[in-house]
């Protein structure tokens, strides 16, 4: 899957929305002078850590270098995937195991869910929206010249995500409940 | 008010389930929920029925919140009754958007059941 197609339809989003404010009000907005604030990591753990609080009731434990699926065997896995578009065009990436997701899907809505389902997908698609939404408004000025695509979530068990030479790319890898989780944001333009 | 009926409108019906849990926690106990997954199925809803509260998501397929809202107000769907924004947009900008649209109340996700009940409760009770 290419990541491009998902920008383009956060892009369309935000024309929807018309909410390029310094654009209408003719003024040039940039955040090319800004592109150590975009690419802070302590802004994605501190999304990361305000959403799972807020959503689920506990924070992750950041643990860069583990291995979000295991390797060598044939462990289901969900991604979801949230497009940026505006003066920032990328996407913000969720991934887990398959048995990591339906345990925070069960966390979050309080249902007895006990394998991988369209509530499990659902949950885990409004997980990445909220640390889309929470990433970019920490980020002066990307909040309201940036919009966000509707989540799409893949499942399976041999997929991989490609990403055509981002500007920048910042992945981190959190444990939770037993297991481990991933979010990357990846720009490929910024204006 | 002895009944609320409350109309939630998100393509998530697991935000849906979330939103309805907060009003819950909120003190709402004798609500009667109704759900849309779109802003249109939400005007089809609000054709047959009276409802008390909308909230509503923003970032919708096929027809957005905003969207939804100024039909709201077009169609005279809803008169007198309060409409909140629930969204992952944060920005000034948005809030300026929602309330010309014809929106009271702003939640942005994520959210605590505290901070629904803050904003829903005031705007059930305008004079408390």
């Amino acid at each position: 899957m290419l990541l491009r197609g998902v920008g383009a339809s956060a892009i369309q989003a935000q024309r929807v929305h018309g909410e390029r404010a310094d654009m209408e009000a003719g003024m040039a907005f940039s955040l090319r002078d800004s592109l150590h604030l975009v690419s802070e990591p302590r802004n994605l753990d501190a999304s990361v850590e305000e959403v799972f609080r807020m959503m689920l009731g506990e924070g992750p434990e950041r643990v860069d270098g583990e291995s979000v699926v295991p390797v060598g065997r044939e462990s289901e896995s969900v991604t979801a995937v949230v497009g940026f578009g505006g003066v920032l065009s990328g996407a913000c990436v969720f991934r887990s195991s398959a048995a990591l997701a339906v345990k925070i899907a069960a966390q979050m809505t309080g249902m007895d869910i006990r394998c991988m389902d369209d509530t499990v997908k659902d949950a885990i698609g409004e997980i990445c929206n909220m640390l889309a939404g929470a990433w970019k408004g920490k980020v002066p000025g990307l909040s309201a010249n940036c919009g966000l695509s509707v989540p799409a979530v893949i499942s399976g068990r041999d997929y991989s995500l490609h990403v055509q030479s981002p500007e920048f790319q910042l992945e981190h890898i959190y444990r939770y409940h037993g297991g481990s989780f991933a979010v990357t944001i990846v720009c490929d333009n910024l204006l | 008010m002895s009944e609320i009926q409350a109309l939630i409108v998100d393509d998530s019906s697991v935000m849906r389930k979330i939103v309805e849990r907060a009003l819950r926690q909120a003190g709402l106990e004798s609500l009667v929920v109704h759900e849309a997954g779109s802003g249109v199925e939400g005007l089809e809803l609000l054709k047959g029925r009276k409802v008390h509260l909308i909230l509503s998501d923003i970032n919708m397929p096929s027809m957005d919140g905003l969207e939804f809202v100024r039909q709201i107000q077009m169609q005279n769907l809803a008169p007198g009754v309060p409409v909140v924004m629930i969204t992952t947009e944060s920005s000034e900008e948005h809030v300026r958007q929602a309330i010309q649209a014809g929106a009271q109340g702003y939640i942005r996700k994520p959210f605590t059941a505290e901070q629904v009940k803050e904003r829903v409760v005031s705007l059930l009770n305008p004079g408390r």
